[in-house]
C-alpha cells in the first residue's frame, strides 16, 4: 500500500505444500502490503530464511519432507531466528495428526493458529497483530473473534458441563464487545 | 553276631553256614523281618531297625504301622495259608512316627520236616519318594488346563486325565473321534494317525463339539508314549480349547476394519477444509482481479476455482471407492500373477523416468485367498508412491523393485523403493487419515485405502523408511486369517 512506501516493507515467508494456498495466502500478503516469500516444504523454507530473514512465518503444519513442527525445532536453534513470530495455518488443528504439534508450537512460540479455510480479512489481522502493527478497532474485534471461536472450538472436544459453561462466559464477552 | 552266640550249641561246620545266613540277611538291600503265624517278629535285619526302630518283643504290626491290633487284610496270612510268595503294597509309619510307603515281597518259609508255612520272610522297601513323584505327576496330569488322553491303535481311550473327565464324562475306553467330535469313524486329517506311522510329534488345528454339541475348536497335539520304540502301542492326544482365542481373532479383525472407517470419516473432515481453502483463495483472486480490472488475476484466481472444482469431484470418487465393499471378494489366487500385472501395467511409465521397475517373484509361494482386485489396487498404491518418491530423489539409479514371499504362513508383498524416503514424523500419519504430501496433487487416500484392503483381508501393512534412504513397504497376510474369511464368506452367501 502505497503509504507504507517511507519505511521497509515487512517481509512474511508463506510455507505450504499446496501451491494455490501459497498462492491465496500470498496474494492477500501483497495486497495488505507485504513482500512475500514463497516454500513448498520446511527444508525449502530454512533455505528461505538463512538468504533472507522474514518478520514473520505463516506456517502449515503436515507438510512433505520436514514438517512445520521439525521446521520450527530448527528455527529455535539459531537465537536470532527463534524470535520471528508464526502463524500457524493448519486444517489439522483438531485431528490426531496436528494436535501434537500444535500443542508444542502455540507452547514453545509466540504463535497464533487460524484453521483451514481461512479468510483473507482475519488473515490480514493476525499477520498485522503478531508484527505489532496497528489495526483499526474492526480489525481488533476480528482478531478477538478468531481467538473466541479457536478457545471455543477447543472447548468444544472436551464438552463437559464445566467447559460448556466456560463456553458460555465467552460467548456472553463477545456479545459485549460487539455492542 | 548275635545268632551265632544264641545258637552256641552248635556244631562247628553248621555255624559257619549260620553266619553266613546271617549275614546274607543283613546285607540284603531290604528290610528284612522274619514272622511266625502268631504275628510275632522272631527276626530282622539292621536295615529293618533303621527303618521301623527296635523289633524285639514286638508284633509285626506293632513295628510296621505303630498298631495295636492286626491290620483288617493280612497279606502275611495269606502266604501262611496258602504257600505262595506275594507282592503287596502297604501304608505304615516309619521308626520316627512319619507315614510310609513301601513294598513288601513275602515268603513262605518251611521246616523241611513239615510241609505247612511255619514262618513267613517279609522284604520291604521304603517306596515313599516315589509314591510323592507319582501323586505330583498324576496331580500334574489331572490338572493341567488340557485335554490329555491316551488311546491306543484303535483310537479308544485307555487313560484320560481330569479335565478331560470332568468336561467329557467318563471316557470308558470310548473311541476318540466319538468323544471329541461325536462322529462314528476315525477323522480324515488324523494327527494321531501319522504319530502311530512315523512316531513324531504332529500338531493340528481341529473343529468338535462340546458335550453340549456347541462347535469347538482345538490345537491338538498327538505324540507316541514312548521312546524310540519300533512300535508305537498308544498316542498321547493334547488338546487345547481355544474357542475363546477364536472369538477374539474374529472380533480384532472386525474391530480393526471399523477403525479403519472411523479414521476416514475424521479424515474427510480435512480434505475437504484443504479444498474450501482452494475456493476460497479462488474467490478472493477473482474478486481482487474484478475490482482492480485485472484480468490475469481473473484468470488465476478462475484456474484455483476449477482445481479446487476438481479435487472435490476426485475426492467423493475416491471416498466411494474407498468405502465400497465392506468384506472382501477372497478367491484363490496366485500371488505372482498380480505382481506381474502391475509390472506390465507401469512398464512404460517407469521407463519414461529413468527408473528400473523389477520383480522378486518366488515360485514356491503357494495361492492364497485374496481379494485379486483389492490387492490390485493396494499394489498400485504403493507402486505408485514408490514412484512418485523415485522422482523426489536425486539419485542417480533409481528402481522400485516388488517382492513376493511366504514367511511361517504368512504371505508377504513388499515394495522398495530408493526414492526421497520418509520423515518420522510424517511415518506415524501416513495410514492415518486423508493424510498427503503430494501437495496438491493427491487426496490422501492412496494409503488409506491400501490399509483398508489390508484390514480387511485379516493382514498389516508396515512402513519402514528414512528420510533421504528410500522405503520399503511391507504387507503380511497370515494365511490362517484368511482361511477364516474365506470360510466365513462362504457361510454368508
Amino acid at each position: 500500500m502505497a503509504e507504507k512506501t517511507n519505511q521497509r516493507r515487512k517481509i512474511v515467508l508463506v510455507v505450504d505444500d499446496e501451491a494455490d494456498i501459497r498462492k491465496y495466502l500470498a496474494t492477500a500478503l501483497q495486497e495488505a502490503g507485504f513482500k512475500v516469500l514463497e516454500a513448498a516444504d520446511g527444508d525449502e523454507a530454512l533455505i528461505k530464511v538463512k538468504e533472507n530473514k522474514p518478520d514473520l512465518i505463516s506456517l502449515d503444519l503436515i507438510m512433505p519432507r520436514k514438517s512445520g513442527v521439525k521446521f520450527h525445532r530448527e528455527l529455535l536453534k539459531n537465537k536470532d531466528w527463534a524470535k520471528i513470530p508464526i502463524i500457524i495455518v493448519t486444517g489439522h488443528a483438531r485431528d490426531d495428526l496436528g494436535r501434537a504439534d500444535l500443542k508444542e508450537l502455540t507452547m514453545s512460540g509466540p504463535g497464533l493458529y487460524l484453521e483451514k479455510p481461512v479468510n483473507p480479512k482475519s488473515y490480514i489481522v493476525a499477520v498485522k497483530k503478531l508484527l505489532g502493527e496497528k489495526v483499526n478497532e474492526s480489525e481488533e474485534t476480528t482478531l478477538e473473534k478468531i481467538k473466541i471461536q479457536n478457545e471455543i472450538k477447543d472447548l468444544m472436544e472436551k464438552a463437559d458441563l464445566n467447559s460448556l459453561e466456560k463456553i458460555k462466559s465467552l460467548l456472553k464477552k463477545n456479545n459485549d464487545s460487539k455492542t | 553276631m548275635q545268632a551265632i552266640k544264641k545258637n552256641s550249641r552248635a556244631d562247628k561246620g553248621d555255624l559257619d553256614l549260620r553266619w553266613i545266613h546271617q549275614e546274607l540277611f543283613n546285607q540284603i538291600p531290604f528290610n528284612a523281618a522274619v514272622i511266625d503265624r502268631d504275628f510275632n517278629i522272631i527276626e530282622a535285619n539292621q536295615a529293618f531297625i533303621r527303618y521301623f526302630g527296635r523289633w524285639k518283643g514286638k508284633k509285626c504290626y506293632e513295628a510296621y504301622k505303630k498298631s495295636n491290633r492286626p491290620c483288617a487284610h493280612c497279606n502275611a496270612m495269606e502266604v501262611f495259608e496258602n504257600g505262595r510268595s506275594s507282592v503287596t503294597d502297604e501304608l505304615g509309619i516309619d521308626r520316627r512316627g512319619r507315614p510310609a510307603h513301601y513294598v513288601v515281597h513275602i515268603a513262605p518259609l518251611r521246616k523241611k520236616s513239615s510241609g505247612k508255612v511255619d514262618y513267613v520272610l517279609e522284604m520291604s522297601t521304603d517306596v515313599t519318594e516315589t509314591k510323592h513323584w507319582q501323586k505330583e505327576y498324576q496331580i500334574l496330569f489331572d490338572r493341567v488346563p488340557c485335554y490329555i488322553s491316551v488311546i491306543d491303535r484303535d483310537y479308544r481311550i485307555t487313560r484320560a486325565n481330569e479335565s478331560f473327565r470332568e468336561n467329557f464324562g467318563d471316557f470308558d475306553h470310548r473311541y476318540c473321534y466319538e468323544v471329541y467330535k461325536k462322529r462314528d469313524k476315525k477323522c480324515a486329517r488324523c494327527p494321531a494317525a501319522l504319530t502311530f506311522r512315523d512316531g513324531k510329534t504332529h500338531k493340528s488345528e481341529q473343529v468338535g463339539l462340546s458335550r453340549t454339541g456347541e462347535r469347538t475348536h482345538y490345537i491338538v497335539t498327538t505324540t507316541p508314549l514312548s521312546r524310540g520304540e519300533s512300535k508305537i502301542e498308544h498316542v498321547i492326544e493334547i488338546c487345547t480349547d481355544i474357542t475363546d482365542l477364536k472369538k477374539i481373532e474374529e472380533s480384532m479383525i472386525e474391530a480393526e476394519r471399523l477403525a479403519a472407517v472411523g479414521e476416514t470419516v475424521a479424515g474427510l473432515a480435512h480434505s475437504i477444509k484443504n479444498i474450501l481453502m482452494g475456493l476460497e483463495g479462488g474467490m478472493y483472486i477473482v474478486s481482487l482481479g474484478m475490482k482492480k480490472d485485472d484480468r490475469t488475476r481473473i484468470a488465476e484466481g478462475w484456474e484455483m476455482l476449477e482445481r479446487n472444482f476438481k479435487k472435490t469431484t476426485q475426492l467423493v470418487k475416491d471416498f466411494l471407492n474407498f468405502a465400497k465393499g465392506q468384506l472382501p471378494d477372497l478367491d484363490l489366487t496366485d500371488p505372482n500373477e498380480i505382481v506381474a500385472e502391475i509390472i506390465e501395467l507401469y512398464k512404460r511409465n517407469v521407463a519414461a523416468k529413468g527408473i528400473r521397475l523389477t520383480a522378486e517373484l518366488d515360485r514356491s509361494v503357494k495361492p492364497a485367498f485374496l481379494d485379486r482386485k483389492g490387492i490390485h489396487t493396494c499394489l498400485t498404491n504403493l507402486v505408485s508412491n514408490a514412484i512418485d518418491a523415485c522422482n523426489m530423489s536425486d539419485a542417480g539409479d533409481k528402481f522400485v523393485k516388488i517382492k513376493v514371499g511366504d514367511e511361517n504362513g504368512t504371505l508377504i508383498f513388499e515394495v522398495i523403493d530408493n526414492g526421497c524416503g520418509i520423515d518420522c514424523e510424517i511415518k506415524k500419519k501416513i495410514f492415518t487419515t486423508f493424510f498427503t504430501t503430494k501437495g496438491g496433487e493427491g487426496t490422501g487416500l492412496g494409503l488409506l485405502t491400501t490399509r483398508k484392503i489390508i484390514n480387511e483381508h485379516g493382514g498389516k501393512i508396515m512402513v519402514h523408511s528414512q528420510k533421504g534412504q528410500g522405503a520399503r513397504f511391507r504387507i503380511e497376510l497370515p494365511r490362517k486369517r484368511l482361511e477364516l474369511l474365506y470360510k466365513k464368506g462362504r457361510e454368508g452367501k
